[in-house]
């Protein structure tokens, strides 16, 4: 995919054009719509972060840019 | 070096005589006519509704004019980050519950001191206590007490940073290493204890003497909780007795005794007393780090993640800019591959913490300085040569974050080297412990939503040719009055005794952000250096209408001298050319403005300073005890502008850095700090200081003034870390935790010894 | 309590106070007296910023009751000066820059100087002791002990 990613919730597109951008901006921004958005994929935000703070690696953000890879197909333009 | 006329020589501090005859007026001394004496009730709970404050009894006592409490304001909830509301947390005076030990509840003004102090006890609160928690990881639980509505987890900010691709950095390594630290808070413990002079009038206007770091953010504050308009507000603050990062957001004290002020229409006076300073005024913010690093085993260095929690305390205060700071100079002053910080600021019902010399960097540097060098002992590696291979230079973008400018850590290593060298064999029980650091020359982020410019100045010069210099930068003691005076009579061509500085009140001076961040030299210098520059080139205009010099003939104005560059004998008395410029502006004095706010400085700061140091520390096995014997520091902050002012900073950070690496503890019981008092915290005394040589590396940063970059913070970085080195090299034992007790030394050593005696068995 | 008189010679000058017999020395010196030069740090006894000198001994103001300082001489740094003219301490903690905030200046400058009239010539290990009971929290101390020593040897001795 070379289409820069775009924020599936405020359409923002991701500084690099990652998706792991995209999810750095989504836990940056942390605010209401962004956490529902989240949560309404099946994920806990707050669980998420409180990972990413007590292990190792970068599972959360992973998890969380696989999740925003694929909105991507489904965007309007 | 440049050799200058005014800039690096030795010039007497401006406030010299003042300070050493007794004269200064700090607001600690101020006196106003119809004065009232204001004293704050404290909560002695960590976690309460606030159901009920009965103050009857109080206003019946003879000599109490009037209480407050947080009924008697609009509510507000305000915070120094204004840009971003809800981070904006604390009301001060709170009307529905207090959240840690010590908060304020009511105030009191009285006719005298004592009175007022009777008066508490007299107050009746009914409180419902709720539960508490005093660490992050038991505030991040499910069952953990919400302390802010809307913070789930009582997770207050968060901060990640990552350059690079991490894991796959960590894949080229060929040893890792992983570390978990603490670092302590730390009192700023300033000389004079926080302190406010309130005096509402009739006609609506508020004079407030405060011992503050920023004049016009504390008229700003007070705007926009008091419900005035900031031109309504006066903040005078001519002579402080100590910031140190503490005396920059609202206080106790200039809150308490506006809104008493408000009520009665009389001046009130509120100082802190010294325990009060130590339970009631934001703290150094306690950390817990988690450090994995991988190098190559020639000490190449490819990727560094970091995880740290932050003890927030009960309010936001500064702490968001901590947050991000510790994480940013984790990485310094060394280049990343793939570099990850993720840092999480927690509310606790403990004492807020917020910013404190260094601003995060000194526990930063506790984690990532020792563990470098044990990474190097686990290689076999010299540690200078390491540190060496991976360092900043000129020129290296720092990804996505910062661009060095000028760089001269490498010249730093040289200077360590050779004096190691020259040491020789220590005596037993003797160690030299290293730390390098860098830090900023103030930050880039406008968080405090300033319509201003960061810095200004305006320079107004005389008939007689002498110079009123207005700048809304603060002197705290660091000697800004001095450096700015010194900048402006460079630049303007006269000497520092034409100089007259004018600082530290709204209504006269210029806005400026103040003093914190290491910024005032580098920017408010800049600012003084266009207003000078502006004030000479309107004289100069004068003096080539009247030259008669042929046009490829530059003049310039130096040590009170005009002339033409290419023949300096030839010229004639400054003096002379001010009165004709006067004159030829129908009278009116010469008037230079100046100004400077950075612009696409990156993330964090237009400048950085570099420094190494080495400390020799004797430790005695059997108690524990500490000993400092010498050091020296090698340190490039650009042009150095006013030396005796550099001394002192430099000195003087190291005093509060080793402070934090063995001497400063903080204590908490359920919340409440154990050693509020000077008999029990200690601070460094005269004959705990070793000598603190300061070799100076020659650099010029573009951006500042001159070339000069900060100085007197970034050294509050590495003395810890550099005390722990120490200790680690003399007994092989390695320290976790900052401040070092002796008792942490004397079970380490232990530790070792039945794990060698394990061993052998 | 009742109120007493209290005649307090300070930096030279007599005066003649009527006073709470509790009130301690630093209370007189700031408050009654209007020298404000001498601060107030702690309620320990324990910073030194309310150093004076009674006769020739420095001593912590907060410690003393004002009572306890009739008969005697009390000097604080508002007295080293003569005629504006300043004492070679003073001149020699400009020349160092001995001081940041200036907070602790004062009990420090009164420190210094018993000291100096006690011992003209001290080591900087005496110079360290001598001023052990002043906190300075800008400094870290070097240039005050830096200062003391350029009076010890002697450079701004009176022509």
């Amino acid at each position: 995919m070379s289409e820069p990613v775009k924020c599936p919730v405020c359409g923002k597109k991701a500084k690099t054009g990652s998706a792991i951008d995209c999810a750095r901006h989504m836990f940056g921004t942390g605010d209401k719509p962004h956490r529902a958005w989240v949560e309404a994929q099946g994920l806990s935000f707050i669980d998420l972060l409180l990972e990413q703070a007590t292990t190792p690696g970068n599972r959360s953000y992973v998890v969380l840019a696989e999740i925003i890879e694929k909105t991507q197909e489904r965007l309007p333009e | 070096m440049k050799k200058y006329s005014v800039i690096n020589t030795h010039v007497h501090n401006v406030d010299g005589i003042a300070k050493v005859t007794g004269r200064a007026i700090y607001t600690f001394d101020v006196k106003l006519p119809g004065m009232l004496y204001g004293k704050i009730l404290r909560s002695p709970h960590p976690h309460a509704k606030i159901l009920d404050i009965d103050y009857g009894k109080a206003l019946d006592l003879p000599g109490v004019i009037g209480v407050v409490t947080g009924k008697d304001t609009l509510g507000v909830k305000q915070g120094i980050w204004r840009r971003y509301q809800d981070l904006c947390d604390e009301q001060i005076l709170p009307v529905d519950k207090v959240r840690y030990i010590g908060e304020p509840v009511a105030a009191v003004a009285a006719m005298t001191e004592e009175i007022a102090e009777q008066a508490l006890d007299l107050i009746d609160v009914q409180y419902e206590v709720l539960p508490a928690v005093y660490e992050p990881l038991d505030a991040i639980k499910k069952e953990a007490p919400e302390i802010h509505e809307g913070f789930e987890r009582n997770i207050n900010v968060t901060r990640h940073i990552e350059w690079g691709d991490v894991e796959g950095a960590f894949d080229e390594a060929e040893y890792i290493r992983e570390d978990w630290f603490k670092c302590g808070g730390q009192a700023h413990m300033c000389m004079e204890t926080r302190a406010a002079v309130s005096s509402y009038t009739p006609d609506g206007k508020l004079t407030v003497y405060h011992s503050s770091q920023s004049p016009y953010y504390m008229r700003g504050l007070l705007a926009g909780v008091l419900g005035l308009k900031e031109s309504s507000i006066r903040v005078i603050s001519h002579y402080v007795g100590g910031g140190f990062g503490g005396k920059f957001e609202l206080d106790g004290a200039i809150f308490c005794s506006a809104v008493l002020s408000m009520k009665l229409c009389r001046p009130v006076k509120i100082v802190f007393t010294r325990e009060e300073d130590f339970i009631a005024t934001k703290r150094r913010t306690p950390m817990s780090y988690y450090v994995r690093t991988g190098v190559k085993k020639d000490g190449t260095f490819c990727a560094r993640e970091a995880k740290v929690f932050t003890n927030g305390g009960a309010y936001t205060g500064m702490g968001a800019t901590a947050l991000y700071l510790t994480g940013f100079f984790h990485s310094f002053p060394y280049r990343w591959k793939g570099y990850r910080y993720d840092g999480y600021r927690v509310y606790t019902n403990t004492l807020p913490s917020t910013s404190m010399r260094g601003f995060g960097a000194p526990q930063a540097m506790w984690c990532s300085e020792q563990q470098i060098e044990w990474i190097a002992a686990d290689l076999g590696l010299d540690s200078i040569e390491m540190r060496r291979k991976n360092a900043h230079y000129s020129g290296y973008e720092v990804p996505d974050q910062a661009s060095i400018a000028s760089c001269g850590i490498d010249q730093c290593f040289d200077v360590v080297q050779k004096w190691i060298k020259e040491k020789g064999k220590l005596p037993e029980n003797r160690a030299i412990g290293l730390s390098a650091a860098g830090f900023m020359s103030g930050g880039i982020f406008n968080w405090f939503d300033s319509p201003y410019s960061f810095s200004s100045a305006v320079v107004t010069i005389n008939y007689d040719g002498t110079v009123e210099l207005h700048v809304g930068a603060q002197d705290i003691g660091q000697g800004s009055n001095t450096t700015l005076a010194i900048i402006c009579a460079e630049a303007l061509g006269v000497k520092i005794e034409d100089i007259k500085v004018h600082s530290g009140d709204t209504d006269h001076c210029p806005a400026d952000l103040g003093a914190w961040g290491s910024r005032q030299t580098l920017m408010a210098g800049n600012a003084v250096k266009m207003a000078a520059e502006d004030a000479k080139k309107q004289l100069l205009e004068v003096a080539y209408a009247q030259s008669g010099f042929n046009i490829v003939y530059d003049l310039d104005i130096k040590n009170r001298w005009v002339h033409a560059l290419a023949r300096p004998e030839r010229g004639y008395d400054y003096a002379e050319l001010v009165k004709k410029a006067i004159r030829g502006k129908d009278g009116q004095r010469i008037v230079g403005r100046g100004y400077y706010t950075p612009h696409r400085k990156g993330m964090i700061s237009p400048a950085y300073s570099y420094m190494m140091q080495a400390v020799e520390v004797e430790i005695d096995k059997d108690t524990g005890k500490i000993k400092l014997i010498d050091s020296l520091t090698a340190h490039d902050c650009g042009q150095p502008i006013n030396h005796l002012g550099l001394i002192g900073q430099l000195e003087g950070a190291f005093s509060m850095a080793a402070g934090y690496g063995y001497l400063e503890y903080m204590p908490y019981e359920d919340g409440k700090l154990m050693n509020p008092n000077l008999v029990d915290y200690k601070v460094m005394r005269a004959t705990e200081m070793p000598e603190v040589p300061v070799a100076e590396i020659d650099t010029y940063e573009p951006e500042g003034p001159y070339g000069a970059k900060e100085a007197g913070e970034g050294l509050t970085n590495p003395t810890a870390a550099a005390i722990g080195n120490a200790i680690f090299h003399a007994l092989g034992v390695q320290m976790k935790e900052c401040p070092i007790k002796p008792e942490m030394i004397v079970n380490a050593l232990n530790e070792k010894e039945a794990k060698e005696k394990e061993g052998k068995e | 309590m009742e109120k007493q008189r209290l005649k307090l010679k300070v930096n030279g000058q007599e005066h003649e106070l009527y006073i709470n017999p509790k009130t301690l020395l630093v209370e007189v010196i700031r408050d009654h007296l209007g020298l404000t030069g001498t601060k107030r740090g702690c309620d320990t006894v324990s910073c030194g910023a309310c150093t004076v000198m009674i006769d020739d001994m420095a001593v912590k103001s907060c410690a003393v009751l004002a009572v306890q300082a009739e008969g005697r001489h009390v000097r604080t740094a508002e007295g080293l000066e003569k005629n504006g003219k300043l004492a070679p301490i003073q001149k020699a903690f400009l020349d160092q820059g001995s001081y940041q905030c200036g907070f602790c200046t004062p009990g420090m400058l009164m420190s210094c100087e018993a000291l100096l009239e006690e011992n003209p010539a001290p080591s900087p290990e005496e110079i360290r002791e001598g001023i052990e009971g002043n906190i300075c929290r800008c400094t870290g101390y070097n240039s005050i002990v830096r200062a003391m020593g350029a009076v010890a040897k002697g450079n701004y001795r009176e022509e």
